[in-house]
């Protein structure tokens, strides 16, 4: 602001608040959105984690075995077994969300994999963005 | 013992909301809410618009909070949050163009010395009552408003200046007689 711009009168008019009649009705309106958009956050969040964490899972784990079968030396039975109990387990959740039958290790290996996980980090960083723009 | 929010500094409430106090953020909008709301009324919002914008700026400000280190005042920080938020609706609906002085308002002296700055802005074109409370209201520069309103620099100065001359008429009708007026400060 220049010098000839200054004016104590006119700051001190735009300083001055009146405060409005309605202000604590802003208010609680204000907590009912920002608990509502919470609220929609932790659940976006939640669920894009628990898919994209239960497939991310299911396909080391098919990949961890698959590879273990192949190599039967550099697994233990134990560890083969924790494996195979993980990937039943994790199988069985999927398929009760019904996303079970999906097959990423059939087509070209690995790189489907790594398709799959970048775009559900795609897909979680962009939730994420537009959820924090939009709070 | 614990801080009673009311005697709490708006500094101590931002690091704590910063941290996802609600409550705490409460208050700020408590003590901040009518200010906002005010500024952008001024801005020439309806009085829905600048609610509605003023609470996104408060859902904004949640979100940044961490962002505000006590440089400046809070109400500062968040007004200036509305006022680019206010902006950018209205930029939406393509309304700061740059304008040739539609409607130089007829300046009327009030004979009654001191009128009220809401009403004085009245006056005012608006993207001149826009420039002014962004420069006086919601304390931005020349250059952050020249960028927010996608004006070049000089035309923000002009508007500026036309606008304070003009709320200085208004305002103070003693001081008009010779012209521009002068201000001791």
């Amino acid at each position: 602001m220049s010098v000839d711009e200054y004016d104590p009168m006119i700051e001190r008019l735009f300083a001055k608040t009146t405060p409005l009649p309605d202000e604590a009705l802003f208010a609680a309106e204000l907590a009912v959105r920002m608990e509502k958009r919470s609220r929609w956050r932790t659940l976006a969040l939640t669920a894009a984690g628990v898919v994209g964490g239960g497939v991310a899972v299911r396909e080391v784990v098919q990949f961890n075995f698959k590879s273990g079968a192949h190599q039967a030396s550099s697994l233990s039975d134990s560890v083969r077994a924790v494996a195979a109990t993980a990937q039943g387990a994790t199988q069985s959740g999927l398929d009760g969300l019904g996303i079970g039958s999906f097959d990423l290790m059939s087509g070209s290996g690995m790189m489907a994999f790594w398709i799959v996980a970048g775009a559900l980090f795609a897909l979680l960083a962009a939730g994420a963005v537009k959820l924090s723009q939009d709070v | 013992m614990k801080q009673s929010l009311r005697e709490m500094h708006d500094v101590e409430l931002a690091a704590q909301a910063a941290a996802g106090g609600r409550r705490e953020y409460g208050e700020l909008v408590r003590r901040h809410g009518s200010a906002v709301r005010g500024l952008l009324r001024r801005m020439g919002a309806a009085p829905s618009l600048a609610d509605d914008v003023a609470q996104d700026a408060f859902l904004q400000g949640f979100q940044r909070c961490a962002e505000f280190r006590g440089q400046g005042t809070f109400a500062g920080w968040i007004k200036k949050i509305a006022a680019r938020l206010y902006l950018k609706r209205v930029a939406r609906e393509a309304r700061y163009v740059e304008e040739v002085e539609t409607d130089d308002a007829q300046i009327s002296v009030d004979t009654a010395g001191l009128m009220d700055l809401d009403e004085a802005l009245k006056t005012l074109n608006e993207t001149e009552r826009v420039c002014v409370t962004l420069c006086h209201g919601a304390g931005m520069a020349h250059p952050e408003i020249a960028a927010a309103m996608n004006l070049p620099l000089g035309t923000v100065k002009s508007h500026v200046k036309r606008g304070l001359d003009k709320l200085r008429a208004r305002l103070s009708p003693a001081q008009t007689s010779g012209g521009r007026s002068t201000y001791v400060g």
